[in-house]
């Protein structure tokens, strides 16, 4: 097998070119695909038989959440990487991942407890989904704390993927909460095995909106990530090339 | 208009939850975009001052 294309992902100034380059193409993919996919949550979706038009809030709160589970995978999957390999590039992918995922977290709680209003009567309950989530949050907040607060960059590199991997544990958690334990919150609709339980009048612009989220991360992350590799290496002839 | 902004009477609900998770999209690429202009002027000063 050739393995040429993961040893290139090693090399810093390939990264940083191949981010810079594909940017905005995964930026206009991500704007048309969310524009096309909130009128199609908005206008042409039918109100569901039960929650009415309070259901349209799924287009912006399921894509966060899934986003902000997703996003702390690739960073842990990414430190996995950079503790095992060595690879710089990969302990520079999961530090721009964690701001992004944070605020993917404070979305998916924000818009999570406006909809538990109306539904459950309450904007927060100490529920396994909403606390496993809440718990994210906090790991998120402890990652970036813990790369702020070592000075020398390595050890930084290693000790937050460390705490990045272990804190892995949650996705599963957050994931299964809803059918491990007893919940207020919703049994999956979509990522379930077998066929989706919603209609296809409201599923293809959920669908659509994964996709412009999954855009819109990949967009952010190799943004963060051309900003990390260039404080990381400023002394590197390579900087001097791509600045000029 | 107005009862598409109603919402069946959760609008007083969605539109926040829409404005909270599409304002956090634009923040956060917003945010990326100042950190990639900081990293590359500091990039720059410090070229400038080694040459």
């Amino acid at each position: 097998m050739n393995w040429t294309w993961f040893h290139r992902l090693a090399s810093p100034p390939h990264v940083y070119r191949f981010a810079r380059r594909w940017t905005p193409w995964f930026g206009g993919g991500a704007a048309l695909c969310m524009l096309v996919a909130l009128y199609g949550g908005l206008v042409l979706a039918p109100e569901d038989y039960q929650q009415k038009d309070a259901f349209r809030m799924v287009y912006v709160h399921a894509p966060t959440a899934w986003l902000s589970m997703m996003v702390y995978t690739t960073m842990a999957v990414a430190a996995a990487v950079g503790l095992i390999w060595r690879m710089k590039v990969a302990h520079a992918a999961a530090a721009a991942c964690a701001p992004v995922g944070a605020w993917f977290t404070v979305a998916a709680l924000g818009t999570g407890m406006l909809w538990g209003k109306p539904m459950w009567g309450a904007y927060w309950v100490w529920d396994p989904r909403l606390t496993a989530e809440l718990v994210l949050l906090f790991l998120y907040f402890g990652y970036m704390g813990l790369r702020a607060g070592i000075e020398d960059p390595g050890k930084a590199d290693k000790a937050s993927a460390v705490l990045a991997i272990v804190g892995v544990i949650n996705i599963p958690i957050i994931k299964y909460s809803v059918e491990w334990w007893n919940s207020l919150h919703q049994t999956p609709t979509v990522m379930k095995m077998g066929k989706p339980t919603m209609d296809t009048a409201m599923l293809w612009p959920l669908l659509l909106m994964f996709l412009a989220f999954a855009l819109y991360f990949a967009t952010v992350l190799l943004i963060r990530l051309r900003a990390e590799l260039l404080r990381r290496e400023r002394n590197a002839s390579w900087v001097r090339e791509v600045l000029s | 208009m107005s009862e598409f902004l109603s919402m069946s009477g959760y609008g007083k609900y969605l539109w926040p939850a829409f404005a909270l998770g599409f304002g956090i999209i634009v923040l956060n690429f917003i945010m990326a975009v100042n950190s990639l202009a900081r990293a590359k002027s500091e990039a720059k000063r410090r070229l400038e001052m080694s040459s």
